[in-house]
């Protein structure tokens, strides 16, 4: 395993910045999602969700006319809830139906299920409906859940904590006395949403010749979905296929098993008629699973030279009202105190991470889980310690970092990094930022008034997670492998069946460039299918950074034993030696003779006659791939970025944004860096913009693109983007996964760079999304304070 | 209740019977079968589901079907033969314009309308003249570089038109 690649960047192998086999059919308004699909007779789906936050159900009344179209959980009761239970010890589980019968714990929980001809006559029959409430107080924010007279959001739970862990390495009592300087910092992170612009989707229908029930959703993980909405149904899943189409972005929100998903799957088999639901948008911001909403408490020790010799953190993070599935509500709290040292040789480190449920939507994972949380916590307390020290937060980042000499590296949270000289990376962004130049600058001062701020952040992203890494988190699904089958046509196409979902990661294409890598088989002749469980061997779907390590190494691992049968049957109609032919151009190759990788299928397939001795027919491999190590492979990077800031305004204009990183070997550099400014500027949106605040009735107070800002293209700056390449040795070639860094590290960065423009103002912001209201008013606050 | 209306749609004549609150998307989309123009917010905010009516591009979500008696109709679907939506795609696929492909109708049909109205583009310019459009993946860097490439391969009299 590892850096054994010969590169041939020039081809269409691993390396090359191939242009994707997967764009014709999306530029030419082909590509079929959820809501692009028909069924002969399907009725459309409107739910009819909860207007409030918390309150039992005394009585849902509808109209007599809608009688037989309205359907509550005592129609579909012949399914189980979804329980998601993190084997860390004094979990709380929760109870999530299909369907709500008892109380309602957020705004847009599910009450009962409309069907009609059409979403809007659907829609009509919910707004129909009347709801009787005994209304209950709302459970609305962390501090109102935490009071010991609160509310219970789960009736039976002692008190509406879902977990608390802790984390304890080293001595913090002799880091407290050792420590020169002692710098606090208390943070939040505000509660937002993934926001694919394709929003959920769920069509379910009978097919009656197979006897199996046919869910088609937009999710991003079909094979793991079908076993748990086969055990939520009570029925094998060998009469339940699950095929995830174009699905239009996923970012996370996707990654879950969704009620509504059982419902439509229950409802469907229950009236024996093809049902399809269409999340909208005010849905989807309402109701999808959200991201974030993290509070933080952080104490670092470090010595008069801004040497961070401890760490102490307080992780609390608002879940929302049920436990998803497979992730468990702990994941967000745990993930984050888990990374928090980042990239920095942190010896001491002390973490409680506390996951508290209230009446609002369920929380799951969002593109950089955790970390974006963390890396706002480390890097915004990495600058107050220089700050405290006085010197120049860059000089402080870099000789805190992990030293490249220390490779392995296990952190305080052990985790294993597994290569890279993070302090060059950060080096390289301060350059490219042109840190003199702006320091300059800021001296200068700026024509306009506005004040100019630097920022960097840092951070880790573990990828390539394997079995064992899996296990420790205690999740009820151990993702630690992938599958590909690798299987020729008698016309000598290759067809890669793998187990991972392609909703714009390129991977139709990038897989197809591993297979070119092994095989020398031109890309344009190998077809990627996946996305449906009834098409690839059971694989675990797209996230955690994770298809182009673990279905690429299948991939690679199929491809090579193809490779090998190739080579043994082009030698015998070549009458050649085995190991003197080689591939490429999909021809096997012996001097200046060949025969084509048509012929060679033609023998394997249609004319076993054609074969050595020995040989069985057909051409097609089935590998199963694993990681060399559990641990993983871990990219990093440093982000650095020039902003703006409108004291008078609060208005923040970013004038330059680089990133510099290491995933390791690029398997397709185009793409790669593509992944990385599409995360960067969803990391804008969390920094700057994107948030959903509840009232104290625990009503969500953005629920449509009015309310709630997504970053447009005049938001998100051009990205400048510099690689590093330190291959892992824990991968098929050197791959470590990158999909969800850029967006790890923004609100960081820009929280940073708005804080160190405000300096003179002595204003720091310690809140995200940093709006320009959040900012004025802290310039605002910081004025009064100083006032005689 | 429904209203019939007669319009061109693709350059095709339609006569169609349609409730008064039916969108022209759920028009195209559910009973068309037109699939491309995609549905993002309904709200007339993310611009996924741009088509042109009479020429001008239009958000199809909010375009009520019934006010479209005798109107001219074009999606994504309907400039598959056309030589400026060609280069568009080109560049999409040669600067890496797209990622999940949903917002990418509404981005093409956006673009091409731009580029039909204006000469020489700067890529500040066209991150103005596409603010109208919200894409969850790319960032936009791909897409302005895209339709920066398109701009700049039009003929020359295409690139100096007046504004």
């Amino acid at each position: 395993m590892g850096a054994e690649l010969s590169r041939h960047t020039e081809g269409q192998g691993v390396g090359a910045s191939v242009r994707r086999k997967e764009d014709r059919r999306y530029l030419n308004g082909e590509g079929e999602y959820v809501a692009d699909i028909q069924v002969p007779g399907m009725a459309e789906v409107a739910f009819l969700r909860s207007p409030v936050a918390h309150g039992k159900i005394k009585s849902i009344e509808v109209p007599e006319a809608y009688r037989d179209q309205v359907f509550f959980a005592a129609d579909i009761n012949f399914t189980k809830p979804i329980v998601a239970v993190s084997a860390a010890k004094g979990f709380k589980a929760s109870d999530y139906p299909a369907l709500t019968s008892d109380k309602a714990r957020f705004v847009g929980d599910l009450l009962a299920i409309c069907i009609a001809p059409t979403r809007a006559e659907a829609e009509d029959i919910a707004s129909a409906c009347v709801i009787d409430f005994e209304e209950l107080p709302a459970v609305w924010d962390i501090e109102v859940a935490r009071k010991p007279d609160a509310p219970r959001v789960h009736d039976h739970w002692a008190d509406n904590v879902y977990i608390e862990t802790r984390i304890q390495t080293g001595d913090l009592d002799a880091v407290r006395k050792a420590a020169a300087v002692t710098v606090r910092k208390s943070l939040r992170m505000g509660r937002h949403a993934g926001v694919s612009m394709e929003g959920r989707g769920v069509l379910a229908h009978y097919d009656r010749r197979l006897d199996e029930l046919v869910v088609h959703s937009s999710t991003q993980f079909p094979h793991v979905v079908r076993t748990i909405m086969a055990e939520c149904l009570g029925i094998s899943e060998s009469k339940l296929r699950v095929i995830a189409p174009d699905v239009g972005g996923g970012f996370g929100p996707k990654n879950n098993f969704h009620p509504e998903e059982l419902a439509i799957a229950a409802l469907s088999m229950k009236l024996n008629r093809p049902l399809r639901w269409v999340e909208d948008r005010r849905e989807h911001l309402v109701a999808s699973p959200h991201a974030r909403e993290h509070r933080y408490e952080l104490c670092a020790y470090a010595d008069a030279k801004g040497r961070i010799l401890g760490l102490e953190a307080e992780v609390v993070v608002d879940a929302g009202a049920y436990s998803v599935w497979p992730w468990t509500a702990s994941m967000e709290a745990g993930m984050s105190a888990g990374i928090m040292t980042g990239p920095y040789d942190i010896p001491v480190y002390h973490a409680r991470a506390i996951t508290v449920a209230t009446n609002k939507s369920p929380l799951g994972p969002y593109r950089g889980v955790g970390r974006s949380g963390a890396c706002f916590a480390i890097e915004t307390l990495v600058d107050a310690v220089a700050r405290a020290v006085n010197r120049e937060p860059a000089d402080v980042r870099i000789e805190n970092m992990v030293r490249p000499e220390a490779m392995p590296y296990q952190s305080a949270t052990h985790k294993l990094y597994d290569s890279g000289d993070y302090p060059e990376c950060a080096k390289r962004a301060r350059e490219a930022v042109d840190f003199a130049g702006v320091r300059a600058r800021q001296a200068r001062g700026e024509p306009d008034g506005r004040l100019i701020g630097l920022g960097m952040a840092s951070y880790t992203e573990q990828s390539a997670h394997g079995t064992a890494e899996w296990v420790a988190r205690g999740l009820p699904v151990v993702f630690g492998y992938e599958p590909a089958l690798a299987r020729f046509t008698p016309d000598g196409k290759l067809i890669l069946f793998v187990g991972i979902q392609n909703h714009g990661q390129g991977l139709e294409t990038t897989l197809a460039q591993v297979a070119n890598q092994e095989l020398g088989i031109p890309v344009a002749d190998v077809i990627v299918r996946h996305g449906d469980s009834s098409v690839s061997p059971y694989g675990m779907g797209t996230f955690a950074s994770r298809s182009m390590t673990m279905a690429g190494g299948a991939v690679s691992v199929a491809c090579a034993a193809l490779a090998e049968k190739i080579k043994r049957i082009g030698a015998h109609l070549l009458q050649a030696q085995v190991d003197a032919v080689t591939l490429a151009n999909g021809r096997v190759h012996v001097g200046d003779q060949s025969v084509s990788f048509v012929e060679v299928a033609q023998a394997a397939f249609l004319h076993p006659e054609r074969l050595p001795v020995g040989e069985d027919p057909a051409l097609e491999v089935n590998a199963v791939y694993q990681p060399g190590r559990s641990t993983g492979a871990f990219s990093y990077a440093t982000h650095a970025c020039v902003v703006a800031v409108d004291a008078g305004t609060g208005h923040v204009e970013i004038l330059d944004y680089v990133v510099c990183h290491d995933c390791g070997t690029m398997v397709n550099p185009m793409i790669v860096e593509a992944q990385v400014v599409g995360g960067v500027a969803q990391g804008l949106g969390t920094a700057l913009y994107e948030e959903i605040p509840y009232d104290e009735n625990g009503q969500p107070l953005a629920s449509t693109f009015l309310d709630y800002t997504i970053p447009g293209p005049t938001e998100v700056p051009d990205v400048r983007v510099l690689h590093m390449e330190t291959p892992s040795p824990h991968t098929r070639f050197g791959i470590k996964g990158m999909g969800e860094g850029g967006a790890i590290a923004p609100p960081a960065v820009v929280i940073n760079a708005i804080n160190d423009a405000l300096r003179p103002l002595k204003v720091e912001i310690g809140e995200t999304p940093a709006t320009a209201e959040r900012i004025l008013h802290e310039i605002v606050a910081a004025q009064e304070a100083r006032r005689p | 209740m429904k209203t019939t209306i007669s319009l061109s749609i693709n350059g095709k004549p339609r006569t169609v019977a349609v409730e008064p609150r039916m969108s022209l998307a759920d028009l195209l989309r559910e009973d068309l079968r037109l699939t491309a123009t995609h549905l993002g917010c309904e709200q007339g905010v993310c611009g996924a589901c741009t088509v042109l009516i009479d020429g001008e591009p239009a958000r199809a979500c909010i375009a009520l079907a019934v006010t479209l008696d005798g109107a001219e109709v074009r999606t994504l679907e309907g400039l598959a033969d056309d030589p400026l939506m060609s280069t568009l795609k080109a560049a999409f696929q040669d600067k890496h314009g797209l990622q999940c492909g949903f917002c990418t109708p509404g981005m093409l049909i956006s673009s091409w309308d731009l580029l039909k109205r204006k000469g020489a583009l700067s890529e500040a310019e066209i991150r103005v003249a596409m603010s109208g459009n919200l894409c969850r993946c790319t960032g936009y860097q791909g897409i302005v570089r895209s339709i920066k490439a398109a701009a700049d391969q039009r003929p020359a009299e295409a690139q100096g038109a007046a504004r």
